[in-house]
Formats: C-alpha cells, structure tokens, sequence
C-alpha cells in the first residue's frame, strides 16, 4: 500500500477516534486552525475585493490607483502569508504527539507527512469556507467604500471563479506549510516530544537582511531617474516588499540576541521564562509579533504617505484633492487590514499555546506558581519582542523613506501623530489579543482534571 | 511521633462516585507513607485534598506549623498556592518540569517563586543537583536528560525550597525497574536525611515496599494501615551524605 493510500485510510480513522474530545474541546482541536484560516480567507477576499475596482478603470490617472494598489497589496500579502504559515503550522502542531507515536509505531515518514498536509488541508478547506462566507456578509460594507467619489459598489464583489481560487490558494499554502512545519517529527520521530534543541537561528540571516536593506535604500535613492512615475510606484513596492522580506529574516536573529541578553540579566522568575520562552524558539516568537513588525513598517509609512499627500491636495485640483483623500482611504484600509492580521495572529498563537501546554500549566499551580506570574511570563514573551521588532522595524521603514520625504517629515507634526497612534493602536491590540489568548489559563486551571496527565 | 499533617472525615465527591469517604488521615513528621490501592480507589484524590489542590467538600486538613495549625480546607486559592509554594514539594510521574529551562533553572525557579534573589536559588539548586548524583549536567536542558535524571531534577526541586512535606504521585510509574530503582532510592534518602515527610502514591509493591508505613485506600475508604516491610539500605551513597548539602 502506497503512503498516500495509508495516510488516505488512517486519517479519518484518527479524526473519527477523536469525535469525543473535539465535542468536549472543540477549540483546541479544530476551531483554532479553522478561526486562523477563516480570518486569512476573509481578509485575503477583502483585500483583493477591494483593489479589484482600480482595474475596472482606464483613464489617464487609472495607472496611479492601480500601482497605489499594487504597493497595498504587496503591504498586506506578506504578512497576510505569514497569518497563514501560522495558522497552517498551528494545525500540524496540534498533531504533533500523535503523528510522532505513528511514527514510533512504525508509520513511514511519506505517511506522517501526508496524513498532516491532508488534515491541514481539510481544516484549511472548512476555515476558508467560513471565510468566504464572512467575506460574503462584509461586501456589502465594503462597498460602501468610495474611491474617486465614488461608493466602490458592486466592485467589492470577486467572481466565483476569483474567490474559489483565494480558497484554493490558502488550502494550497496550508498544505505547504504543514509539510515544511512536521519535517522534525519525519526526520526524528522522539523529537517532538523531547525537544532536544533549541532552534538555531543563524547570524547569516541578519546578514543577508542587512543587505536587502542597503539595496533597498540604495535604490530608493535612486527613485528619480527611473523616469515615469507609475515606475516610480512600482520601484517603491518592489522595496517595500523586500523590506519586509528582510525583516522577516532578521526578525528570529535579533530576538535571539535580544532574549540571550535578558536571560543573563533576568533577575525575577517571569523575566526567566520569558526569555526562556523566546529562545526555545525564536522562530515562533517572530511568528507571533512579525505582523506587528509589518504594521510598524506600514505606520511608518503613512504617517509619511499622509505627509506627501497633505503638501500635494494645498496646491491642487480637484483630481488631485480626490487622489489625495483616495490615498488617506486606502491608507486606513491597509492599516485596519494589518492590525486585523495582527491581532489574529497574536490571539490564535498565544491560545495555542497555552492549550498545547495546559498539563504544564496545571502542574505548575499545583506545584504554587501564581496563576499572575503564568501570564505575566507569556505577556512579557510576546511584548518584549513586540517593542524590539516594531522600533526596528519603524527604523527600516524610516531609512528608506528619509531622502524622499525628509523635509515633509520634519514639518509636519500630523506625521509624528500618526506614527504614535498607528504604534500605540498596535500594542494595544496586540495587549488585548494575548490578554485574550492568555483567558485560556483561567479555564485550564478552572479544569484542571481534563488536562492533567498525573490523576489516578 | 509529631502530626505534621491531619484530616479528620475528609470525604469528597465526583459526579456518580464518592471518591473519599469520611477518612480519618495522620502523616508524622520525618514519615515515609505509601498511599496504595486499584485504580479509582480515591488515593490521588487524597494526595490533592492534602495537599490543597483538591478541596474536600467535608471534613478538616490541618498542617501543623511553628505559630498556629493551619486549616487548609479554610483558606482561599491564593494562600493554598503560597502555602504549596513554600511548605510542600511535589513529584509528578512525568517530572511536569519546564522543557525550556535548564536543569538548574528549572530547580532554581522554586525558590524564586518564593523571593530568593536568581544567584542563590542558581546556586543552591546547583548543590541539590550535585547531591542527587546530577553534578554537570546542570547547564542541560530536560531534552538532553534521560527519564530518570528528570525524575531527579524534579526531586530537587520538590525539596530545595525547604518543603516539609513531599507529594508523589506515582514518580517512578515512567521509568523502567532499574531507573525505577534508583530514582526511589534518591527520592527517599533525600527526604529522610532532610527529615521530610513522604507521602507517596503508587501502585508498585516495590515502591510501597521501601516506605515507613502503607495505606490502603478501596472504594474512597482506607482499608488498612500498617507499618510497611522497608526493605534493608540498598547499597550506594548513604543517606546522610544527602544531609549538610542542602542548607535550606
């Protein structure tokens, strides 16, 4: 029998047997995954449903929406495929024990890989149904959007064909990534469990963003002799992207070095874990902040697109006047779509976390450690991060946009307003995610009997 | 002999079942008490209510301490807490140790909880470590240690805060016989040359076999309690080599 067909048979198999405890703890089971595919389905179609209406016109100043569009998209894709990686990856974990005993049993690797890319798939496939289903019930809002003067309308409508393929897409991206994410449990069936290793996190990865950030910089200094200015535009999103690209590359470096540091210096038990936390995987804590890491990047920029736009609506006509509120809308919709990501992906890591640990947890009360002193370790693992990332990342965006925006920057003050409120907004949505995803521990320890492995 | 811990008619529901069932319990100080019976025969229950993680939903549990006796079936989730925190220790079958930490962090972290400054909780951790036959490997993460050397790591840090009482829960029942062996060795020369008490539930005869007294619970009532058939020194480091080390 082929693996593909086994992991056919056994999958099933498995989710049948474990009907009961996804009745009992149904979020921990499935409506984690399914929440975090939802949400990346929901604001996939949005995104792509709102943009669509640019491509509709033809006009003379079509070409300055369309690549505004273009830079929005590429803002909003990347973090939006990390949402995604994660939520896949949240899949995949939540089997990690079980597909780490069938391997112990006997299971070949090809088998393990399957069962998790199919399992993710099907989580992913039911997640983006209720996306297009959210989607469905926000278009109508959507359309209430007005661009060129305009309610954007019916455009806020994909075609069939469009939002099936968003679907497609994000199954396709669950499937990927749980395939990537299980690749320790198929290489070393025992190190799940025991976790050998802390993940290494290479210097070069800093390295190689430093320099995506130089050509980056470089480049935008350069912006004006690329002549046209829909090349221009474009140019500008290329550098975005790749500044996001360089973050997410440095980002897992620098926590590593920043958790290193406060672990020597840790001198109370929640500073301790905290930094514990962090380099037991520097990876999974850029999952959790990346996307703020983003919005920072973002709010830096539209304090600095609002600036641009200001000087330019003072002196303006009336098309101008409509391109720079159309800018101002878009800006917020990029923001409001980025917070919302971040906010996703703060909530659904921290509650996953928690469940993943709940036996932990109930030992730990038992043994007396505050129920305080647990979440203040796992709020302190994600904010310290959080604060690091995000001025970083607010120092990257700043170093691409200074030689065009320099002087606007320093006279307009509305450009430092936006900038704090954009960060403040995003603290505090992240502070309220994980205040959310850390409520877990109150019902863990509220029913301890369910999730302690020590009862006889 | 000095009561250290007392229940009077302690007896505890679950849905459908009684799990204890108006049970009279004494633990003296410096005692090793095996806690046995089948599968549902209310003896983890017993563990938890005297050791304040269950409440009893009848009947008394009291501690006896330097001032007054302390009721523990009285007290609210935030005393219970502190008082697992400073008075008690507790092994569990998997060691429930964090896998983040190292070895000596994960001991440490015991007495921080409890306000000793990072550097002295390292390094009196360090010394149980050492004592318990674990010198070296306190840099190594719970990953890099077998089964029983976890299990050793826990028994460090259910003592090193100075518990007076030491709760197991079945800490042998995920090793082999021969780790199983050693690990109870260490658990109970530990505990006796700190003067500790032990309280112990297991299924294992062999387990049960090496303590002071034996408990007997059926059906949430217990059924018998007698002196247990300790078995003469197993050769090895003797227990008052555990003594001096651990200044807590």
């Amino acid at each position: 029998m082929s693996s593909l067909a086994m992991a056919l048979r056994l999958t099933p198999y498995l989710a049948r047997s474990n009907d009961s405890s996804l009745r009992e703890t149904g979020l921990r089971d499935a409506g984690l995954p399914v929440l975090a595919f939802g949400t990346v389905t929901a604001l996939l179609l949005t995104v792509a449903g709102g943009s669509q209406v640019f491509w509709s016109w033809s006009d003379d100043i079509a070409g300055t929406y369309q690549a505004l569009a273009v830079v929005a998209m590429v803002l909003l894709i990347i973090p939006l495929l990390t949402l995604g990686a994660s939520a896949a990856r949240l899949a995949a974990r939540r089997r990690d024990d079980r597909l780490a005993s069938l391997r112990l049993l006997g299971a070949d690797s090809a088998t393990v890989v399957w069962m998790t890319v199919i399992e993710s798939t099907v989580l992913a496939a039911v997640g983006a149904l209720a996306g297009a289903g959210l989607y469905a019930c926000a278009a109508p809002f959507l359309g209430l959007i007005q661009f060129r003067g305009q309610a954007i309308a019916g455009h806020a409508w994909l075609s069939v064909p469009s939002i099936l393929g968003c679907i497609l897409a994000v199954c396709v991206l669950a499937a990927a990534s749980a395939a990537l994410g299980l690749r320790k449990v198929v290489v070393t069936p025992l190190g799940v469990r025991t976790r050998q290793t802390a993940d290494g996190v290479h210097w070069v990865r800093g390295l190689i963003a430093a320099l995506v950030v130089v050509v980056g910089v470089v480049t935008m200094g350069m912006l004006s002799s690329f002549g046209a200015f829909v090349v221009i535009v474009a140019v500008m999103g290329g550098c975005f992207g790749l500044a996001l690209l360089a973050l997410n590359l440095m980002g897992p470096w620098i926590l590593r070095l920043r958790a290193s540091s406060q672990l020597k210096r840790a001198k109370r038990p929640e500073q301790l874990l905290a930094a514990r936390t962090v380099l037991e995987s520097p990876k999974e804590s850029w999952r959790q902040v990346g996307g703020v890491a983003m919005t920072s990047f973002v709010g830096v920029f539209v304090g600095v697109g609002m600036a641009v736009a200001d000087t330019m609506g003072g002196s303006a006509g009336d098309e101008t006047a409509l391109l720079v509120r159309d800018i101002n809308t878009g800006v917020m919709i990029t923001l409001l779509g980025s917070f919302l990501m971040v906010a996703c992906s703060a909530g659904v890591n921290q509650a996953a976390a928690v469940l993943d640990r709940a036996s932990m947890l109930v030992a730990l009360d038992r043994v007396g450690m505050p129920r305080k002193l647990m979440v203040a370790s796992r709020v302190k693992a994600v904010m310290s991060p959080l604060f690091l990332v995000a001025g970083i990342s607010a120092a990257a965006a700043s170093a691409l946009v200074l030689p065009l925006t320099g002087m606007v920057l320093l006279t307009r003050p509305v450009v430092f307003l936006t900038i704090g409120g954009v960060f403040a907004a995003g603290f505090l949505l992240v502070r309220l995610a994980v205040a959310a995803g850390t409520a877990q521990i109150g019902q863990v320890l509220a029913r301890p009997e369910r999730y302690a492995s020590m009862d006889s | 002999m000095n009561a250290i811990l007392h229940a009077q008619q302690l007896t505890k529901h679950y849905p459908g079942s009684i799990a204890l069932d108006h049970v009279d319990f004494t633990a003296n100080a410096g005692e090793s008490i095996a806690i046995i019976g089948p599968s549902g025969s209310g003896k983890t229950t017993l563990l938890h209510c005297l050791a304040g993680i269950l409440r009893p939903d009848a009947g008394s549990i009291t501690l006896s301490t330097q001032s007054a006796p302390l009721r523990l079936d009285t007290l609210g989730d935030a005393a219970l807490s502190r008082l697992r925190r400073e008075e008690f220790g507790f092994v569990f079958q998997q060691g429930m140790l964090l896998p983040e930490l190292t070895a000596v962090e994960n001991v440490a972290l015991a007495l921080m909880l409890n306000g000793t400054d990072r550097a002295t909780s390292e390094s009196r951790a360090a010394e149980w470590l050492g004592a318990l036959g674990l010198a070296g490997m306190e840099q190594r993460r719970l990953g890099e240690l077998s089964g029983g050397q976890v299990q050793r790591v826990a028994i460090a840090r259910a003592q090193v805060t100075g518990a007076r009482v030491v709760f197991a829960d079945e800490p042998t029942g995920a090793l082999d016989s021969a780790t199983s062996t050693e690990v109870l060795d260490v658990l109970l020369r530990s505990v006796a040359a700190n003067g500790r008490t032990l309280l112990v539930v297991t299924h294992d005869p062999n387990v049960a076999a090496r303590c002071q007294r034996v408990v007997e619970l059926r059906d949430g009532r217990i059924v018998a309690d007698s002196a247990g058939p300790v078995s003469p020194a197993v050769p090895g480091t003797p227990a008052t080599s555990f003594k001096g080390a651990f200044n807590v």
